[in-house]
This record gives C-alpha cells, structure tokens and sequence, in this order.
C-alpha cells in the first residue's frame, strides 16, 4: 500500500479509478429498475468508498467501512427487499414525478456547493503526521471522545431493541 | 505516509459533493422506500468521505475527523436497521413500499 | 366636636331599617314590624338632624370624610357635610317623610305587600336623606340614581297593573335624559378639575376663576339638565302626572316633597356654578316661568284629583326654578321648605278622600266636607296655602319669589313677573276647582254618599301638615332650634331683601281673583265651565291633551330614536360583524389555497427542504463569505 502512495502517477490514477467505482454505481443505485439490482449496486460503491479511506491513509477506517457497510448493512438491506416484495398492482413505474425537479434540486446544490468548495483557499498542511494512525484513533475514542463512544453503543441497543418492537407482527 | 501533494482536496470534495447530489437525487425520485433508503446511505458515504479528507488534509494530527466518521457509521447502521423496520411495518399496513402511495398527511 | 360618625346615621339608620324589614318582615305574618322600624330609624334621623342643625346653623358646617374609593388617580370620599342649606333640608325631609309613614300605615293597611312598600319607603328615606347630606358631586349622584330607582319600585308598587308598570318605566326612562346631562357635568368636572368632587373646594375653583367660562356654563347647563328631569320641568315633565299610579302616599313624599325638590337642591347646592354664568341663570329662570305656565294651564282641565296636584306641583316647582334663576335663592329654597309642607298635606288629604270614595275622579265626589270634616278642613288650609293667602306660609314664600323677578337683573324681567302673575291665577283657580268639586255641592255618587272620615293614623298627620302649612311663614323670622332668620341662613352671598308692597298687593289680587273664578264656576254656578269648552273647543282640547308634549315625545322615540338605532344595528350587523366574519373567511381562503403544499408526499416535502438549503446557502456565502474563516478561529 505504501507503493501505492509514492509517485506522482499512480496515487491519481488509484484515485480516479476510485472515483469512477464510487460515482458510477451510485448512479445506478440511484436509477436502477429493480431493487434488488439498485440494493447490490451499492456494493461496489461502498467498497470503492473504502478505497478512498485507504488511499487517505485511514486503513481502520476502511476496515470498519467494509464490516459495517458493505457486511452489514446491505445485507439488511438486501433482507428487507425480499420480505417488501411488492405484489406488482399494475403500476411497474421505478420513479415517480419528480424527476425533473429532482434533477434540477440535486445538481442546483450540487452546482452551488462546488461553487463555494472550489474558491476556498484551504489551509492544506503541507506534512501529514501519518504515524500510527489507528493507535491515535484508539486513543481518541478511548478519552477525549470516549463519551461519544459509549453514547453510540447505547444508541445502537435502542436502536436494535427498537427496530424488533417495530417491525414484531401485530399481537393477535 | 508521505503526503499527495498530486492529488488536490477539492478532487476528494468534488467527489462528495457528486456522490451527495446522487443520493440526494434517489431520495427525490425512487418510489420504492428501501429506494430513498439507498439514497441516505450514499449521501451519509458521502459525508464520510469529506470528514476523512479534512482529517487528511487537515494534518491528520488531530482525530476528530476519524472519531466522526466512526460515529457516523454507527449511527447510520442504527438508523438503517430502525428505517427498515419501519418500512415492514409500512409495507404489512398499505401492502405497499412506495412512498408516493402513502399520503394519508395530505390536506 | 365638629362632626362626627352620627353623621352618617341620618341617612344610615333608614337604610338599616330597610334592610331589617328585608330580613325579618317580609313574610305575611310578619309584616307589622315594618312600619315600626321604618318611623323608629327616622325618628332617630330627625333627632340627629334636628342636633345637627342646631350646632351647624349660622356656624361653621358639620363635616365628615371617609376615603372610599381610589381608582386612576381618583380618589372618591364617602362624605357628609351639614351646612345651613343642607341642615334645614335635612329636618324638612326628615319630617315629611315620618308623618307619611306614620300615614301609610292606615292607608296601606291590608294591602298586599305591605312589608315591602315600608321597606321601599326606608330606602327611598336614606337616599334622600343621603342626597342632601352629601358633600360631594359624585356621591350626590350615586343617590340621585338611588331616589330614581325607589321612586320606579314604588311608582310602580302595584306592578301587576299595566299603567303602573309602565308609569314607573316612563319615569325611569324620562329621567334618564336629564340623568344623563348631570353624569355629563360630573365627568367634565373630572377631566376639566384635576378630579376636585367637593362642593367646598369646586365653589373655591369657580371663584377663583381656574375653570374656563365655557366650561363652567356648560356643567350649570348639564347639571340643569338633570333637575330638570328629576323636578319634571318642561319638557321632561311627562312623567310625574303618570307617576300618581303609585300609592297616594308615595305621590306626597316622593313626588311632591321630597325626590322631585331634589332638582332644586342641587341647583342650589351648586348655585356657584349657575351664578358665574349667567346665561345658565337665565335658562333655568326660563325654563321655570314656562313650566310654572304650561303645567298650570293642564292642571285646570284635569278631572283626576291626583292629577291635578301632579300638574300642580310640576308648576310649583317650576316657582322655585323661576326664583332660582332670576337670582332669588333664598325665596327659591324657602318655597320649597313651605311647598313640602303644604303639598304633602294636600296629597295626603287627597289620599283621605280617594281611600273613602274609591275613585280619584272628582266629578264623582262632592259635598265630602260635611262627611269628612277634618280632612276637608285641612285641606282647605293647603289650598290657602298654595294659593298665596295671608297669613298662610304658601303666601311668604310666593311673594318673595315674585319680590325677587320683579327687583331680578335678569334681562326681560318684567315679562317674566307678568307671565307669573297669569300662573298665579291659575294656581289659585284650579286649586280651589279641585277643592269646590270635591268637598261642597252634593254628592255625585253613591260612594260620596256613603264616605266617613279617615282614622285618626290618616288625619293626625293631617292636622300636624296643616299646623305647618300654617305656621311655616314664621320661618323667616326664625329657624327654629336655630337664632337665625330663614333669610339669614339660606342665602348665597349677600342676600337681598326687599320688601314691595305693590307686589303684595298685586299677588294677593291674583290669588284672590282666581279663588272668585273658582266659586262662581263651580260653586255658585254662575259660570258654566262646560258652556267655556264649547265655546272654545280648541283650548279645551289643547289643555286637556296636556299641550300634547306626550305625543311629540312618542314621536321623538319611535321616529328618530328607532331610525337611530336601525342605523346602529345595520351597521353592526354589517360592518362590525362583517369584520370578524371577515376575518374567518380570509383565514379560511388563505387555508384552501395553501393547502396544494400539503401534499401528503415525503419527497416534495424533501425537494422543498433543500431548495431552501441552497437559497440559505446562497444568501449567507454569496458574497465572498470564507467557509474556513466560520470554523477556524483566527490566529
């Protein structure tokens, strides 16, 4: 990985490969017509996000993004679509009216977005401290944001505990 | 590491910023629920991506950016599993996902 | 000690009573204690009045004050003050209103409601009583409204006839115009004064010339404006001859003697006013020279013996306005004193007669004076009174009202002592009519045949009112309990006194001409009155339809108020409801248009969100606002 970081050549060309497997899936998850193609299309797109982690040098990061996402997350996904098949009452449309407006709202904030993003002058540091980058995330989580931490397990056993109450069949 | 002085960060916002206008773009337009669902999850990716390049290109000596990013992915695993359960619920009620034939808040 | 609580007791102890009869003696069994409390509370009064005079005439006046009210930056008192005027007011009233009740309990005997009447009369006694006692303008007010309230229950005691009902109403509402006139007096004084309410401290104001003349004619006019309608001065005098639906009693203390002199007392009270503005005094000395005519002139076709005393008094009083305005208060207040003698006894005499023969229509009475001697004879004395003959106090007082139009510094002077002399004539024509028809001749129904006299309860205020009405003129001389004059005692500023013996002569003339007219038109019979109506129908019916004022009222009301208040309805109905309604329907317009936003779909709501993300976006960072500079602190 390192390798892949030196030289002016294929750290951009990693990145734009990257791009490409983020963007392009996404579109498709975006506009696919069937919902189980649009739900696996997110697969390639979630881990090409972990490639960006990585060749941002946040390799712990890119490890939890493959677990959690691309493991859990679109498997639960994938679960939900097969239990909502829909019956099919004749109306087979994938999108509804909005596209137009849609299309105008997304790319005016996006246009808009750029705009603001592409005049600042970032203040980019000219040497990263790239040391040992997962010890320090550890130790951030651990103390400073250790309340952020155990708050996040908390809201994730509501969370649990709440979507088994939700989603329980109606008493009879 | 060393740094990537070739690749600019307005590239990694570049891509956040397209990456959220698609997702923004789904939740406008899918009919099916777990389809705007799809579209929350790539806009949540999205910021993911910008708080790991202002990390990285923000020194990447302080971790807040990571810290972040971790809570982010934690709570959008709650916040899927939470939605998706809802939409069931929705689903066995109206026999239907899409969202544009649930309109019972309309008037 | 100058004054103390006992004050207060004059016009309490009647009100106690009354509301002792309220708790104890309104049951049938009950009812026999009423009378009791009632003349026991203003027995009580008079001797307190009687005390209070004796310490206050000719010294300084008795006072007390007690804060009762403080509300936006006014201070209102509960207070009472015993002047020369309102000390020998006091033992007036006082004495009048116990020999009525002691009157009533014979006349009134076996009526239904027997308890109530007393109670209504104890009432209407303390407010009176109040009124005078009363040392400021607001607190006279306040019991002017209550002697209107008791003269409406107790003109209309016999509520379940419909005249009485609606002479009471027509007395309520009729007074209510002038009422209206006072409380505007008060109010401008409460604005234009810097809420001075005092009768001392408004006389000093006048006097010293802090209020504007405009201000000061318009108060004299407004408070005119309620004596007129409390004292049934033209033209809101239509109410008093409807009045006599009440109980004969009630005509003789409240309409006669008491409530309807209030209008001149408070003329007097407030004569301050009237004598920095001239204008005002001539009004009111207009005002009464036109009443004191026309309602003379009405009383001498009256066929109801109640209605000619009614007529008679509303006359009367208008003597006592005429004297007041042409500048002779003291002559004004002396013939109210002897007036409520003598009105009083020819009322309660009246009463005698109807109580015996069961009618007031005196066409059907006659030769009652060898049945009903006593009552005859006092009356007789009343009429004497009334009609200004010597010795007889009616004849001080009236020739000290003509005394002081004929020396008055009102301008036209002369005409007015004329048109008072016609009235003088008629006074004395009309009362002795209402006397002959009654009591000499034969009698002209079976009832006359069979009357007897009174009991000695009804007769013994009889000779007691005579032997006043006789012996008032002796005031001048002397008040008793007092070492004063009348003369001496009431009087604003300086008084004057002129004595005329061409005036004598010539109102002993008048009077005496008139009582000849009388007996040779209905005594003697030498003159036939009914051969007079045919003769001249159109004065006939002229006096006989009372100058038709009660028609131009009537027409007042239903065209021009009713027209009034159908615009006001019309409007309201309109415009003011059409402003709320209004306003409903523009929220209920402006809801169905805004409804299309509520479309029940997630993702509009969702694509309206980020439009205005971008707009925010936009508006905040437009101009060259650094995202950096907003997270990072500056160096």
């Amino acid at each position: 990985m390192a390798q892949l970081q030196s030289g002016s050549f294929w750290g951009p060309l990693a990145f734009v490969c990257l791009a490409i497997g983020v963007l392009l899936p996404a579109v498709l998850v975006a506009l696919s017509r069937n919902i189980l193609h649009a739900a696996l299309w997110l697969l390639p797109c979630l881990v090409s996000v972990a490639g960006l982690f990585l060749l941002l040098g946040a390799e712990m990061l890119a490890a939890i993004q493959i677990l959690v996402y691309c493991g859990g997350i679109v498997v639960l996904i994938l679960f939900a679509i097969m239990l909502t098949q829909d019956v099919g009452h004749g109306d087979v449309r994938v999108l509804n009216q909005q596209l137009l407006w849609g299309l105008i709202g997304a790319a005016a904030l996006a246009g808009v977005l750029l705009h603001l993003l592409s005049r600042e002058a970032w203040p980019v540091a000219a040497r990263p401290q790239l040391g040992d980058v997962t010890g320090r995330l550890a130790d951030a989580l651990l103390s400073p944001y250790v309340l952020a931490f155990e708050v996040s397990s908390v809201v994730l056993l509501v969370a649990m505990i709440g979507a088994i109450v939700i989603a329980r069949a109606e008493p009879e | 590491m060393t740094s990537l002085p070739t690749i600019p960060i307005q590239a990694y916002l570049l891509v956040s910023v397209l990456l959220f206008a698609i997702g923004l773009l789904a939740v406008f337009v899918r009919r099916n629920a777990i389809g705007v669902l799809l579209g929350i999850e790539l806009m949540l990716n999205a910021a993911n991506i910008n708080f790991v390049a202002f990390w990285r290109y923000g020194g990447a000596a302080r971790m807040e950016g990571q810290v972040f990013t971790v809570v982010v992915i934690t709570v959008a695993a709650a916040e899927a599993a939470i939605a998706l359960a809802i939409i069931l619920n929705v689903y066995r009620r109206f026999k239907t996902a899409n969202v544009d034939q649930i309109n019972l808040m309309k008037g | 000690m100058l004054g103390g609580f006992e004050l207060y007791l004059i016009p309490g102890l009647p009100l106690l009573a009354c509301l002792l009869i309220a708790a104890l003696a309104l049951r049938p069994g009950r009812e026999r204690i009423a009378p009791a409390l009632v003349i026991a509370a203003l027995a009580g009064s008079l001797v307190l009045s009687v005390q209070a005079l004796a310490r206050a005439a000719g010294h300084k006046p008795l006072s007390m004050s007690l804060p009762w009210l403080s509300v936006g930056g006014l201070t209102f008192d509960a207070s009472a003050l015993v002047d020369n005027l309102s000390g020998v007011m006091l033992v007036v009233v006082a004495l009048v209103s116990l020999l009525v009740q002691i009157y009533s309990i014979g006349y009134m005997r076996g009526e239904i409601g027997y308890g109530r009447y007393f109670a209504y009369m104890a009432l209407f006694s303390g407010s009176m009583l109040g009124l005078v006692i009363s040392d400021n303008i607001v607190q006279t007010y306040i019991f002017w409204e209550l002697v209107g309230i008791c003269s409406y229950l107790l003109i209309g005691f016999w509520y379940r006839r419909p005249a009485a009902a609606a002479a009471a109403k027509k007395a309520f509402v009729v007074t209510r115009f002038g009422d209206l006139g006072f409380l505007t007096a008060v109010l401008i004084l409460s604005f234009q004064g810097g809420g001075i309410f005092g009768f001392q401290q408004l006389e000093h104001m006048v006097k010293a010339g802090v209020l504007s003349s405009g201000v000061v004619t318009a108060v004299a006019l407004l408070l005119f404006s309620g004596a007129v309608g409390k004292s049934a001065q033209f033209p809101l005098h239509i109410w008093l001859p409807d009045a006599m639906e009440g109980p004969t009693p009630v005509s003789a203390l409240i309409h006669a003697a008491t409530m309807v002199a209030a209008g001149v007392y408070l003329v007097a009270r407030t004569y301050f006013f009237f004598a920095a503005a001239p204008s005002a005094l001539f009004v009111v000395a207009l005002i009464g020279l036109l009443t004191q005519f026309f309602a003379a002139t009405m009383g001498v076709a009256e066929n109801d013996i109640k209605r000619v005393l009614a007529y008679s008094t509303i006359s009367q009083l208008g003597w006592m306005m005429l004297a007041l305005g042409a500048g002779g208060y003291t002559a004004g207040v002396f013939h109210l004193t002897t007036h409520a003698f003598f009105k009083a006894l020819l009322f309660l005499t009246a009463g005698s007669v109807i109580h015996a023969v069961h009618t007031n229509n005196m066409w059907q009475m006659g030769g009652l004076g060898r049945r009903m001697p006593i009552t005859a004879l006092t009356c007789l004395v009343g009429a004497l009174a009334l009609a200004g003959i010597f010795p007889l106090s009616g004849f001080w007082s009236k020739d000290e009202i003509l005394t002081s139009v004929w020396s008055s510094p009102l301008p036209g002077h002369q005409i007015f002592f004329l048109v008072a002399m016609i009235g003088a004539v008629l006074t004395a024509f009309y009362m002795f009519r209402l006397w002959f028809l009654t009591f000499s001749g034969a009698p002209r129904s079976a009832e006359a045949g069979a009357a007897h006299e009174s009991p000695w309860v009804m007769t013994g205020p009889l000779v007691v009112f005579a032997a006043l009405a006789i012996a008032a003129g002796a005031l001048k001389a002397r008040v008793p309990w007092t070492s004063f004059g009348f003369g001496e005692l009431v009087r604003f500023g300086e008084g004057r006194e002129v004595v005329s013996f061409a005036v004598i002569g010539l109102s002993l003339g008048a009077s005496l001409l008139g009582i000849a007219v009388a007996w040779a038109a209905y005594r003697a019979k030498v003159i036939s009155p009914a051969a007079f109506n045919a003769r001249f129908p159109a004065i006939y019916r002229l006096l006989k339809n009372a100058w038709y004022f009660n028609l131009l009222w009537e027409l007042f009301a239903t065209r021009v108020v009713i027209a009034g208040s159908r615009l006001a309805a019309w409007f309201d109905r309109h415009i003011v409801n059409g402003m709320v309604d209004g306003v409903g329907w523009l929220s209920g317009w402006a809801g169905r248009r805004l409804r299309v936003t509520e479309t029940g779909q997630m993702q509009f709501y969702a694509l309206v969100f980020i439009i205005g993300v971008i707009a925010c976006l936009v508006v905040v960072f437009g101009r060259e606002q650094s995202l950096v500079s907003l997270v990072v602190p500056r160096p």
